[in-house]
């Protein structure tokens, strides 16, 4: 909300002692940031961010309020040239109990017209243009000034009297803004015998527009329940300065002051005469006393506050306030709807104190300690254990497009596509990480990255028939050329082999590692956090005894069919040699190049034995032979 | 011995013995060696062999002398030839230790180093900053319903979050919406030991995590973002404690001479509320434009736990009080780092997560 220096200090001279920095630094402590500072024509304009619940400090005047019982000063005295209330010149019915409060009056404007200068530019500085039409431009003053939403019908435009009412259902009217707007039983409007006229609290309406040519215009000035305004405003968009004010709660005790104010800047701006005013209704419930503990204050405070000391702070906002040893009973102004239970005192107690002067200690330390969880541990150390390994850790958005998404899922979209979504590229929940993946290695290499090794843990989503299921996932993808950047390590396209080595480090298991190799060698491999074993719960594992003899290691060289899988060879070899020490069976090297008949490679396995003692060279050479039988089995062959 | 009698040796011996230190120097390598060995003591043909020939053909009164002669003769080349294959076996070596010897001054080949998203970082640092006070990890899905992320948070269910405008809906489940903020874990944790709270006396812990909220991207809003919210629940818990423990996890976070300031604010489910401001990293707190001239930059919401939260989870506000505090990930990233823009953190570029990030 932006706030005229000037104005301000209309308000409440004291504003003017301070220096402007820390003058904004009074307000930020009030709960109000500054978030920034314009040089207006008049003077610093102040842009200050108002909290949801202040609809009351959404003026210069409420504003000025709050600084008055912060500085302990006072507010200027409101110039007020109360109007006499008489009979009502027209009628006004308030149907509905969303307006309690209809304060009005009906003037007859003079010939000529205008607003001051220093009105004009007080609008100006606050973004808003000056229509040059006394009723528009005073009730917009007024809103500003002290934040009570006013509006002027053109008196002669009524057709009969005015009723506050539900709308009815289909009924349309026309706003100022030149939309038509449908209504709906929820929507609260102000009519006469033509019908809706207005919409309570949000803007009115083109057929009683206040013009150049408008004679008598009749004044509203009321008041309207906060969530009915709040849920109009959302349903037709129109969000407006009076529906913030109205949306937030505006002051029923400022209903009739505005009116008098109103009235009161048309007879000196258009030499208007008032021919009636009166009030329909007696406004909202007046809000119940809350009390308050000296116990709770201090619980909250964190130190003993003397409750006389709180009274006076609470009686400085508006409260009426009574207290004794133990507590006190505040009944909060008519402007404040935002104090509702003890702790809302206690807050407007520290408030004024500042929060700077609340002591800071730690809590004590009584809760039971919980370990972290098994599942983010292992998370983190999958994720560290990754970047050692050479990969970059991504974050991508959780909802992809279902193109990209159909390019990995298994499933249809139906069951995780949002409703809502930003866009359509945003609205499937993605079943995989790795469409996102690989549009991030393609894009580092279209950014000419000569390698691209990237990974992601976060949930997919499967649908199922309560909704979406999460699934903790790990993604890798690896693309472009590895190696290649020192005298050691050759050059080569990564090797879907390596990838599935580095989820085997991860201690993923031979089934669940699925390398897949797509177009442009970038590979990619999926798993589920699950279905990888989570470190041992025990730091240190069982003891497990472990062979100090030493190992006896044979390589057999094999010429085999270029159609043996070496798994079959290693299961038939390790078959052969069950009951035996063997320890191990690797393949060290292979050679496919010249010299080799036609079909066929060589294989150099590596067999270790190591038992409980040092074995005979017969016995290892036994062993070896039986290898061998096994491997002749499946036309393997020694190489000669 | 007598000194060496060249006159009883033939003169194509004394010529060569002439010759013989020339020769002998000449020798570069083992094999020039080996064949100068074999013209003097080679068994076939050298001179050597000439000599014992000669030697047996010699009168028997000069065979004395003569072999003493040869003897001495040969013995000098034997030693020479030997003193110069150590020499060349010596030079060889040094020559290969040379071949295999690494240039300490080219770079060393450094194993592939990859690197943790700064976000995450940040995270698990948080948590680390929090350990020593207790506090563990709880986590929630982002999927969430309606009654974690607002009802149990005492948002009033005509409140703007709500709408379709600021929170995504799921098409297939309209009452399922991505969760706008991480609090709904505070209502599942709660609601989960609201009736153990006596037998722990209490509960403190962070909660992580992603957060969805209708937001455009552009440089400093992402649809997508993170969040670490924080709640401790005992008994007498006012706002000092709630001051106490971030300004203890700022300093740990910061630094020892990182300042704060708390502000009163507004947020349905604490009260009273606040946000807690650091002095500005980049100015110093002289003003500047990340600070918008005010020398400090928000950086988290807090307040203590509003009683209808309580209220609404099983738990009696009248015993039990505790504090929450939520604090955006990004946000603090982009502060720290002074990073200029919030898509960098979801672009993936790999030079921005080489510098940005780390192993730990
Ligand atoms: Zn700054």
């Amino acid at each position: 909300m932006l706030i005229s220096l000037k104005a301000l200090q209309l308000e409440l001279p004291a504003v003017a002692k301070p220096a402007l920095k820390d003058l904004c630094e009074i307000i930020a402590s009030l709960g109000f940031p500054v978030d920034g500072v314009e040089q207006g024509l008049e003077g610093p304009v102040l842009d200050v961010d108002i909290t949801a619940n202040r609809g009351d400090v959404m003026s210069h005047r409420g504003l000025a309020r709050d600084l008055a019982a912060k500085l302990g000063q006072d507010l200027s005295p409101v110039e007020l040239d109360p109007l006499e209330e008489g009979e009502a010149l027209v009628s006004v019915r308030l149907e509905a109990d969303a307006c309690s409060l209809y304060a009005t009056a009906v003037l007859a404007l003079g010939a000529v017209q205008s607003t001051p200068p220093e009105v004009r530019a007080f609008l100006t500085s606050l973004g808003s243009s000056p229509k040059d039409l006394a009723a528009v431009d005073a009730s917009n003053e007024l809103l500003h000034r002290y934040g009570q939403p006013t509006h002027a019908f053109d008196a002669d435009k009524l057709q009969g009297g005015i009723v506050v009412r539900w709308a009815k259902v289909g009924e349309k009217v026309v706003t100022l803004d030149g939309v038509e707007r449908e209504l709906g039983g929820t929507d609260l409007v102000i009519a006469d015998d033509s019908g809706a006229i207005a919409l309570a609290g949000l803007m009115g309406g083109e057929s009683t527009k206040v013009t150049a040519d408008t004679r008598r215009v009749l004044l509203e000035s009321a008041w309207f329940e906060p969530r009915v305004v709040r849920a109009m405003a959302r349903r037709h968009g129109l969000h407006t300065d009076a529906s913030h004010r109205f949306g937030r709660g505006a002051d029923p005790g400022m209903a009739r002051i505005a009116r008098d104010l109103l009235a009161a800047r048309l007879k000196r701006w258009a030499w208007a005469s008032v021919e009636g005013a009166w009030t329909e209704g007696s406004g909202p419930i007046p809000r119940a006393a809350i009390s308050l503990t000296k116990e709770l204050l201090q619980r909250v405070a964190g130190e003993p506050l003397p409750l006389d000391d709180a009274a006076v702070k609470l009686r400085n906002l508006g409260c009426g306030v009574e207290e004794n040893q133990v507590s006190l009973r505040a009944v909060p102004p008519t402007w404040r709807h935002d104090l509702a239970i003890p702790e809302d005192l206690a807050e407007e107690v520290l408030r004024l104190r500042g929060y700077d002067l609340i002591p800071s200690s730690l809590p004590p330390m009584k809760s039971d300690p919980e370990p972290l969880s098994s599942a983010y541990r292992q998370r983190l150390s999958l994720s560290r254990r990754l970047a050692a390994l050479g990969f970059h850790q991504t974050v991508t958005l959780g909802f992809i497009s279902p193109e990209a998404d159909a390019r990995f899922a298994t499933t249809p979209p139906e069951g995780r596509t949002i409703g809502n979504p930003l866009g359509y590229e945003y609205s499937v929940l993605r079943s995989s990480l790795l469409p996102s993946l690989v549009h991030a290695a393609e894009s580092n290499l279209r950014q000419g990255a000569r390698e691209v090794r990237l990974f992601e843990i976060a949930p997919t989503f499967h649908a199922t028939p309560d909704g979406p299921e999460e699934r903790s996932t790990l993604g890798i993808v690896w693309a472009g050329e590895t190696g290649g950047q020192d005298p050691l390590t050759p050059q080569g396209p990564a090797h879907p082999a390596a990838l599935q080595g580095v989820l085997a480090a991860l201690g993923s298991s031979d089934a669940q590692c699925e390398v897949r190799s797509l177009e442009g060698g970038i590979l990619v491999a999926e798993l589920c956090i699950g279905s990888i074993p989570a470190e041992a719960e025990r730091v240190i594992p069982t003891f497990q005894g472990f062979s100090r003899f030493p190992a006896a290691e044979r390589d057999l060289s094999l010429v085999v069919p270029l159609d043996l899988p070496f798994r079959r060879l290693a299961e038939a070899i390790q078959r052969a040699l069950m009951g035996t020490p063997l320890q191990s069976l690797t393949c060290v090297d292979i050679y496919r190049g010249k010299g080799l008949p036609e079909g066929r490679q060589a294989w150099l396995l590596r067999l270790t034995f190591q038992g409980d003692r040092t074995f005979t060279g017969v016995e290892v050479d036994g062993w070896v032979g039986s290898a061998l039988e096994a491997a002749r089995s499946l036309k393997a062959e020694l190489r000669g | 011995m007598d000194a060496l009698d060249l006159s009883l040796l033939p003169q194509e011996i004394v010529v060569a013995n002439e010759r013989f230190p020339a020769e002998l120097a000449a020798c570069s390598d083992l094999d020039a060696l080996n064949r100068l060995k074999g013209v003097y003591t080679g068994r076939e043909g050298s001179f050597a062999v000439k000599l014992m020939e000669k030697l047996k053909s010699a009168p028997k009164e000069r065979k004395r002398d003569l072999g003493a002669a040869i003897n001495s003769l040969k013995s000098t080349w034997e030693e020479a030839l030997k003193a110069k294959q150590v020499d060349l076996e010596g030079m060889k070596k040094s020559l290969e230790a040379a071949k295999n010897l690494w240039d300490t001054t080219l770079p060393p080949p450094v194993p592939p180093m990859g690197a943790l998203h700064p976000l995450d970082r940040l995270m698990a640092r948080l948590v680390e900053v929090f350990r020593p006070l207790g506090y563990h990890v709880e986590e929630g899905p982002e999927v969430e319903t309606e009654e974690h992320n607002f009802d149990g948070l005492n948002i009033p269910e005509d409140h703007s979050a709500r709408g379709t405008a600021d929170t995504f809906y799921l098409a297939a489940h309209p009452q399922l919406l991505l969760r706008t903020h991480t609090s709904p874990v505070q209502v599942r944790v709660l609601k989960r030991l609201a009736t153990e709270l006596e037998k722990r006396n209490g509960i403190r812990f962070l909660a992580p995590g992603r957060v969805y909220r209708k937001d455009e991207i552009d440089p400093t809003h992402s649809p997508m973002f993170h969040q670490v919210e924080g709640m401790l629940v005992g008994k007498g818990i006012g706002m000092h404690h709630l001051k106490g423990t971030l300004a203890y996890a700022m300093k740990a976070l910061f630094g020892e001479g990182a300042d704060v300031r708390f502000r009163p604010s507004y947020f349905p489910f604490v009260e009273p509320g606040s946000e807690m401001d650091v002095r500005c990293p980049l100015c110093g707190g002289a003003g500047c434009r990340v600070c918008k001239g005010s020398g400090w930059v928000e950086i988290l919401g807090a307040g203590l736990i509003h009683p209808n939260v309580l209220r609404f989870a099983g738990i009696d506000p009248d015993i039990w009080s505790g504090f929450a505090f939520g604090m955006g990930v990004e946000r603090t990233a982009m502060m720290v780092s002074q990073t200029p823009d919030l898509r960098l953190f979801f672009e993936n570029d790999q030079r921005f997560l080489k510098l940005m990030g780390g192993l730990d």
